[in-house]
């Protein structure tokens, strides 16, 4: 589903790459953490994915394709398959939790009995039932990360991106929206997520891939945030 | 659905930006007013050029029934003092200077009179025989008109000669600097319109980043992403043109209709040329804050 061929980015030529020759491919509906320390690459990797960027050397594939080749007009299909999700929820303040996800679907021309039909379904889905009216700011942190989820994943993209989506919550919120993911991904979306959070991953026990300076350094099946590597220093 | 969504945004824009908006209307209001009175100016001196300018440069006016110069005591124009005016045009000492002399009969003027002032009232209540013929002279050195004046003013059957040429030629000054003037000022206006529209743009843009934000992640293509804002600016531009077509079409027929009766003897454009002007700057309005809007989302939005 999203293959990088040593990609390698190059910010600033002065500092060293935020990727360097990464190789990686992730196949379709699996669930993988993408972890490291602040300033690895995690977010650059994200970027790539999204062609909000171009990778300096290498080919980014996404669903088969190099996005190298997909011309700036065919950008916005590329992103109707691909959710995000951000530590900052970036929800709209001005809009119940009903239109929030709703605006996803109208801004790519969905019909509004179509609207009306799936918003729903998709909160029910996030553990959103019942709060359509909501605003933002009269949700807990955890109830507006679902709110984003249920935006990310309303137009069924095969991809989800989260980068941090826990960063901001306590650990029993963080579980919940955990579950939220891996539901997700039982339906058949391909979820990778940055993060820093060990606990997490230490209780998922899915595939990690470790990146350090913009090298891939460690990719392994059911892992754990602290690597083999990792732990052999302590 | 897109279409609502579009519309519903472009309203929350306007009414966010309220402020802006009414500066951008008042601004393209006052700047295509200019540039319509300018266009206005200019249909007019074409108007009266049309007929007669660079065509005829001095005009031997001969005597009619109501002639009051002592050359036409003795009543019109006969056939014989007519053609002793028309040798004189080839006599020797006067032909080097004329570079062309043309008849214009009674019934010539009327028609060309009825050309002239097919707009005003008056054209049904003159007949060929109010109206002079005429020799219609151009001359080599236009400098020099005393000559003809000299030799033909005193002819018998030669009721007046007359220098159109620096008559209208004085006319046509005037009007021309009122209409260059009026450019100039449109210009600047049109300049601070443009000006004004980029920046409205740029703060809507900016108010908006939220939204254009989680519409590029979604995958909103960059119509739907940029037209709020190009149509905003479109909208408030075109407000201010219609505004500016109602004030020069009611103060232009206002005047022409006044004008026309103070000056009966010129021709002044028609409402229907006034009219034809008015879609000119819509379109200009269209065109301008399209081009600027634009021009300010490349920088601003990224899609
Ligand atoms: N737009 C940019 N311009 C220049 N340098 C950048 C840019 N974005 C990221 N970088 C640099 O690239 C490197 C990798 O950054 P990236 O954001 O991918 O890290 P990250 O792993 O997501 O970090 P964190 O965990 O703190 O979010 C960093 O050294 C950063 O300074
Ligand atoms: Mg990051």
């Amino acid at each position: 589903m999203i293959r990088f061929d040593n990609v390698t980015k190059t910010y600033d030529p002065r500092s060293r790459p935020a990727l360097d020759g990464v190789s990686l491919e992730v196949s379709r509906g699996e669930f993988v953490f993408l972890v490291g320390a602040s300033g690895s690459g995690k977010c650059t990797f994200i970027r790539l994915v999204l062609k909000e960027d171009h990778a300096s050397h290498g080919a980014v594939h996404v669903a088969g394709r190099n996005v190298a080749t997909i011309p700036s007009w065919r950008v916005p299909r590329l992103r109707r398959g691909i959710g995000v999700v951000f530590q900052d929820f970036r929800l709209l303040p001005n809009k119940t939790v009903f239109a929030n996800v709703a605006f996803a679907m109208q801004v790519i021309g969905k019909s509004r009995p179509m609207i009306r039909e799936t918003v729903p379904d998709v909160l029910r889905t996030v553990g959103l039932e019942g709060k359509n009216n909501r605003m933002p700011h009269e949700l807990s942190g955890g109830e507006q990360q679902r709110v984003a989820i249920a935006r990310a994943i309303v137009n069924r993209p095969g991809i989800l991106l989260a980068d941090e989506p826990t960063g901001n919550l306590d650990p029993t919120t963080s579980m919940g929206i955990m579950r939220v993911l891996e539901r997700v991904n039982q339906n058949g979306t391909t979820v990778v997520m940055a993060t820093h959070d060990d606990d997490i991953v230490d209780t998922l026990r899915k595939r990690v891939v470790e990146l350090r300076n913009g090298r891939v350094v460690r990719d392994e099946a059911q892992g754990v945030y602290e690597g083999a590597i990792a732990a052999a220093a302590l | 659905m897109r279409a609502a969504f579009i519309l519903s945004e472009i309203g929350l824009g306007l009414r966010r930006n309220l402020s802006m908006v009414i500066s951008v209307v008042l601004v393209t209001f006052i700047s295509l007013t200019f540039v319509g009175a300018a266009g206005l100016l200019q249909l007019q001196i074409g108007q009266m050029k049309g007929y007669w300018y660079d065509r005829v440069e001095i005009a031997v006016f001969l005597c009619v029934d109501n002639s009051t110069s002592p050359t036409c005591a003795a009543g019109p124009v006969t056939a014989e003092q007519r053609d002793a005016i028309r040798a004189m045009f080839g006599a020797e000492n006067l032909s080097r200077y004329v570079s062309s002399v043309a008849y214009e009969s009674q019934d010539d003027a009327l028609r060309h009179f009825r050309d002239q002032f097919a707009n005003s009232p008056i054209v049904d209540s003159v007949t060929a025989d109010q109206l002079p013929e005429s020799f219609r002279v151009s001359l080599v050195d236009a400098e020099k008109y005393e000559i003809i004046d000299e030799a033909f003013s005193s002819l018998p059957g030669v009721d007046v000669v007359s220098d159109q040429r620096e008559l209208l030629e004085r006319v046509f000054t005037v009007l021309n600097r009122a209409s260059l003037g009026a450019l100039l000022v449109a210009g600047i206006m049109t300049l601070c319109a443009v000006l004004l529209i980029a920046t409205t743009i740029r703060l809507s843009a900016f108010s908006r980043r939220r939204e254009t934000g989680i519409m590029r992640l979604v995958g909103a293509s960059k119509a739907v992403i940029q037209l709020p804002f190009i149509l905003e600016g479109v909208i408030a531009a075109v407000v201010g043109a219609v505004l500016a077509s109602g004030t020069l079409w009611l103060s232009s027929s206002f005047l022409l209709t006044r004008l026309a009766r103070q000056c009966p003897d010129t021709a002044f454009i028609s409402a229907h040329q006034v009219l034809l002007l008015l879609p000119a700057l819509i379109l200009l309005a269209v065109l301008l804050a399209g081009a600027s809007s634009l021009l300010t989302l490349q920088r601003y939005v990224k899609v």
